[in-house]
């Protein structure tokens, strides 16, 4: 038993190891949405800060410095370099080495206030929400039934055809694009939100594949028992396959939502109109040729990031239901 | 044809109905016209102007930055793939684990893939740094060694990215996991009675049952990697500095196409690469029935 | 049984899918200007922004004010930005779903108009006094005039100098009101003004001529050299001296492993590729310039209005940037924002009714909306009379920016079909060069060659689709 709690142990320290490396990005970004537009990024050479600081001042707002491991007042520097100090009442002259800036910690909620400012987000969560729903919606639907039809029926013709799947992944999408644009075109879907949903409901390769590879672990003894008890196909699909594949099911739900949620280039080239305009696309609204508001864009980076984690977190109980076999053995 | 295989083949291809009604509505016209293009000088604005097959020529005998970009993408390919593939398995099974919360843990490994590139990039910026970055520094400090340039350095800017690739695994740790569950805990149970260790167990249950979630994975990653675009883009700029370097095939088509106005030569480039990811894929697939089990066969 | 419980699971989230999309159907209707201008029997535009941020909100003040103005035309502003401007200009223009009236590069431009994507404004110029050719600077009506026709109009544009950190000056004994005023003086103080630690690494650097970017194009034609032969219609620089001078100085500022003794400034490549790729963001604090990392540097007049806002302790000067020594004067204006009409726009008329409001001057003597948007967003007017107004040049050190293009030629990125294909190659070949896999003669052969090749292919393509003939005419 000592091994087992050995092991135990060294598993869980890889873990919080790997996990201080992977909370890296988020923590980086959360903290950086407090910062005030000076701090975002230090010179070069030095490290930035993990938490937020600002100078720190008097209540007059002069600046504050350490001089000796003493709290000092700066009034400023002279032509020869010389600060003036007001420390302990009296007024000392100092050479700018002696001195070190004195800081103190600020969250700066003002990045957050201007993001919401800066773009009409209600209307942009609105937009982004349908999209998200309806695509995933189509996705799930649609790409469970076709994976079913690669999976569990034996049909001649079955496993080249699901190569023809595949290799639709393969191609770059610069070179349809163009092609693609026209189609939606004449269909006269240009400017709308179908060009971002309706395909999906024509099953997605990444989905299929993904379902496949779930729904082929089922024992195929189960469908064999449906079929003598007279069930057929879509009813073996329905009430047999899609009860067990809850882990595959909640992957793809997902992750077609974080892919809609976060695509930029797509809505950008469909939708005409800024009012249509998703998350994605409003955080360029802090970005511009000569600025960028790097304090909003990480505030606002940082909200549209939390419904996804609060997604994620839900639905992760799900992957490790492991429903498959333990609840059918008997 | 018996009455058995002809019920199967209308019900499979019921079912996989959905799919090929997109695939001819949505997906076949512009594959097809991509593929046309590929034989012509098509500037996008102008049609398409007849040119046999000089694109092809082109890139075999002429274009140096061809070459460059392909084997830039198989090095990172050979990389990148591998290394995420056993980063995710490694901490999936670290994470189906019954240790207290789990739950934030797995959270934990899929934010690297939520975080918006824009706001993570900065951060790679600085993990990068030769002079000031966290990995260089950590080297100093810990190793006393000195750290290379990272995307500074025409020989260590690809390793470099192949390392931030690893970041972005949350998403083949999800779909591990996933598999994970499917495990039977019975085989533990069995595995166990014969005094497997942790490390048998892994070997001899859980990789054996994890088989059709790496092909899936393998598969999806040599797809992507050979289409690698997005984070190179935003990490050099997408010029492929330091001299061609990164420099990837997906960067080179993509400023071919949309911006030297070349769609031709573009959609030539793009069925090449899609020759490659089809021969490796299908390698695979073929390799796969010696070393995927599906547990319902 | 645990069948049913899981249909009604999913008919439960089929259901609450179905509902959560009816709440968020998308609002699309028109908005209440919209709605009046339409029963009002305006013609409504639509126009696509090339900028998005602040760049765009400016924009967007001047387009409400257009629309409140006049009573026959509603603008509609849409943000593209910069990000994908060229995968969506070109799907709509071959899906035919173009915008009325939208804002490009002018490298863009020059690759695109000679395709005849843009409507010609010929007409408009005509009518328009204050779009007359001679109010421009020559090298912006260079950029929008190809095969007779002009295709757009120039809102804004750049230009180049030499910043230099006064303090850092002062620390090398060096006089803080003296910039360096011939390429060997840049060169000099370059050295002075370098300061290594005790293992060599940079702690200051005087001067680096690809920072912040890859200006290659510009020191070429600072040293005299010709990138294009707009009489020929050709790339002719294999031979060309002053171009080759400037790759062999670049590639000076790099070890040379292969010699003895190294320049004063000379760095490792790896080390100033680090350097330049820095922690950090160009308009931050963390700028090298702006912390005194790099005391000298080639920018545009943006930094006038960045700088005391980023480093409002910096103390620095601008000046012209050093050319060697006989090299005729010349400035760098390297390209300009363009309004363009699209040829398939639905309502071409309401359009220009719309940029002749934006580029005529307002009644009373007032200034003109592109002058009023030129100057929130701090760039240079396109126009002469404009980029001299009071409120631009009141600021001595954003007068000398503007200087430069009055009273000197202007060189600028190629306008020809293939100009970004070409300013591609161009900066290819000064990293092969750094690095040492090219020799600056093997640099200007290959983007000869690579140049004229594509330039063949474009004007052989546009001879066999009856397009009208690229290039420029002079």
């Amino acid at each position: 038993m000592a091994t087992n709690r050995f092991h135990r142990y060294a598993a869980m320290a890889a873990l919080v190891l790997f996990a201080a490396i992977f909370i890296m990005p988020f923590v980086w970004m959360l903290s950086t949405s407090f910062k005030h537009e000076t701090r975002i990024f230090p010179p070069p050479g030095e490290y930035p800060q993990w938490i937020p600081r600002i100078d720190a001042t008097d209540a007059q707002g002069r600046p504050l410095v350490w001089h000796r491991g003493q709290s000092a007042v700066d009034l400023g520097a002279d032509e020869k370099g010389m600060h003036r100090l007001l420390e302990n009442g009296r007024e000392i002259s100092v050479a700018a080495a002696d001195i070190a800036r004195r800081e103190r910690i600020r969250f700066y909620w003002e990045n957050y206030t201007r993001a919401f400012q800066m773009m009409d987000f209600f209307q942009n969560l609105r937009n982004t929400l349908y999209i998200c729903l309806m695509a995933t919606l189509g996705t799930v639907l649609s790409s469970s039934l076709v994976a079913y039809g690669f999976a569990r029926i034996p049909w001649r013709g079955r496993d080249a055809l699901f190569v023809v799947v595949l290799a639709s992944m393969m191609l770059p999408y610069q070179v349809t694009l163009i092609p693609l644009f026209a189609v939606y075109s004449k269909l006269g879907w240009v400017g709308s939100f179908k060009p971002l949903i309706v395909p999906y409901f024509f099953g997605v390769p990444f989905y299929i594949f993904l379902l496949r590879q779930f729904f082929k672990g089922i024992p195929e003894d189960l469908s064999a028992a449906a079929r003598i008890d007279g069930c057929t196909e879509f009813g073996i699909y329905a009430r047999i396959i899609l009860p067990l594949s809850k882990p595959a099911l909640a992957t793809t739900v997902l992750f077609q939502f974080l892919f809609q949620w976060g695509d930029f280039l797509n809505p950008l080239i469909y939708l005409q109109d800024d009012r249509q305009y998703t998350l994605a696309i409003a955080l360029q609204q802090f970005q511009s040729q000569h600025e960028s508001a790097w304090g909003p864009l990480m505030a606002m980076s940082t909200v549209i990031t939390l419904p996804v984690i609060l997604l994620f977190f839900l639905a992760q109980r799900t992957f490790i239901q492991g429903i498959t076999m333990s609840g059918l053995k008997g | 044809m018996t009455r058995l295989e002809r019920r199967n083949l209308r019900n499979g291809l019921l079912f996989i109905s959905p799919w090929i009604a997109g695939f001819l509505g949505f997906e076949l016209y512009p594959l097809l016209m991509s593929v046309y293009y590929s034989f012509t000088e098509f500037n996008v604005i102008q049609p398409p102007v007849w040119s046999g097959l000089a694109n092809y020529h082109e890139l075999f005998f002429d274009d140096p930055v061809f070459w460059r970009a392909l084997y830039n993408t198989l090095y990172f390919t050979a990389f990148s793939v591998p290394a995420c593939l056993a980063a995710s398995i490694g901490i999936a099974v670290l994470l189906n684990q019954k240790i207290p919360a789990m739950s934030v843990f797995r959270t934990i490994f899929f934010l690297p893939s939520i975080v918006p590139l824009v706001a993570s990039s900065v951060l790679w910026l600085w993990v990068l740094n030769p002079d000031s970055g966290l990995i260089n520094m950590a080297l100093k400090q810990i190793f006393g060694i000195e750290g290379p340039g990272w995307l500074a350095d025409a020989n260590w800017a690809k390793p470099a990215l192949v390392l931030m690739s690893v970041w972005g695994i949350g998403g083949a740790v999800v779909i591990f996991l996933a598999g994970l569950s499917d495990v039977p805990p019975a085989l533990y149970e069995v595995a166990e009675l014969d005094g497997a260790g942790p490390f048998r167990k892994f070997w001899n249950v859980t990789l054996p049952m994890l088989t059709p979630t790496i092909l899936f994975n393998l598969v999806m990653g040599l797809i992507n990697a050979f289409q690698y675009f997005t984070q190179v883009y935003v990490m050099t700029g997408g010029k492929g500095t330091p001299v061609d370097s990164t420099m990837f095939y997906a960067l080179y088509l993509y400023r071919s196409s949309f911006f030297y106005l070349r769609m031709g030569y573009a959609s030539a480039m793009a069925w090449l690469l899609f020759i490659v990811i089809l021969a490796a894929t299908v390698g695979v697939l073929v390799s796969s029935k010696r070393w995927v089990y599906y547990h319902g066969d | 049984m645990y069948l049913s419980r899981s249909h009604i699971v999913w008919a439960l989230a089929g259901l609450a899918c179905v509902a959560s999309a009816y709440v968020l159907w998308p609002r699309q209707a028109a908005t209440d200007a919209e709605r009046r201008a339409l029963a009002e029997g305006r013609t409504i535009i639509v126009y696509w922004d090339r900028h998005s941020g602040h760049e765009h909100e400016a924009r967007m003040r001047l387009i409400d004010e257009f629309n409140e103005r006049q009573s026959e035309v509603y603008v509609r502003g849409v943000a593209v930005g910069f990000n994908a401007l060229m995968e969506k200009t070109l799907t709509s223009t071959a899906g035919h779903a173009p915008p009325d009236v939208q804002s490009i590069d002018s490298t863009f431009l020059a690759q695109l108009a000679p395709q005849g994507i843009f409507r010609p404004l010929d007409d408009l110029i005509a009518e328009e006094p204050s779009l007359h050719r001679e109010k421009f600077f020559p090298f912006c009506w260079d950029m929008v005039f190809y095969s007779g026709h002009v295709w757009g109009i120039p809102t804004t544009t750049d230009s180049y100098c030499l910043l230099w950190n006064k303090a850092a000056f002062r620390k090398a004994g060096l006089d803080p009101e003296r910039p360096p005023r011939t390429l060997q003086e840049l060169t000099d103080y370059a050295a002075k003004l370098t300061i290594r630690g005790e293992t060599g690494e940079i702690e200051q650097m005087g001067f680096l001529p690809w920072l912040p970017w890859d200006l290659t194009h510009m020191w070429g034609a600072l040293f005299g050299g010709e990138w294009f032969n707009y009489a020929t219609g050709r790339a002719e620089i294999a031979q060309d001296e002053h171009l080759r001078a400037a790759y062999e100085w670049q590639q000076s500022f790099a070890y040379d492993p292969g010699a003895k003794e190294q320049l004063p400034y000379a760095m490792d490549p790896e080390r100033i590729e680090a350097f330049s790729k820095g922690f950090g963001e160009y308009f931050s604090a963390s700028n090298p310039f702006y912390s005194g990392k790099v005391a000298m540097i080639a920018e545009g007049e943006w930094q006038v209005t960045f700088i005391p806002k980023y480093a409002p302790g910096l103390d620095w000067g601008v000046a012209p940037i050093p050319q060697p020594e006989g090299a005729p004067p010349l400035s760098y204006g390297p390209a300009a924002v363009v309004d363009v009409i699209p040829s398939t726009a639905r309502h071409p008329e309401a359009a220009k009714k719309f940029l002749r409001w934006f580029y005529s001057p307002r009644p009373n003597g007032g200034t003109s909306p592109a002058s009023d948007y030129t100057f929130e967003i701090h760039n240079i007017a396109t126009r002469r009379d404009e980029a001299v107004q009071e409120r631009f040049v009141a600021d001595p050190k954003f007068r000398v920016f503007v200087n430069e293009l009055l009273t000197k030629p202007v060189a600028s990125m190629p306008n020809m079909p293939v100009s970004l294909y070409m300013m591609d190659q161009i900066e290819r070949q000064r990293s092969r060069v750094v690095f040492r896999r090219s020799t600056p003669e093997q640099a200007l052969r290959d983007a000869e060659a690579m140049t004229n090749r594509a330039l063949d292919r474009v004007r052989a393509l546009m001879a066999r689709g009856g397009g009208p003939a690229g290039g420029k005419t002079p």
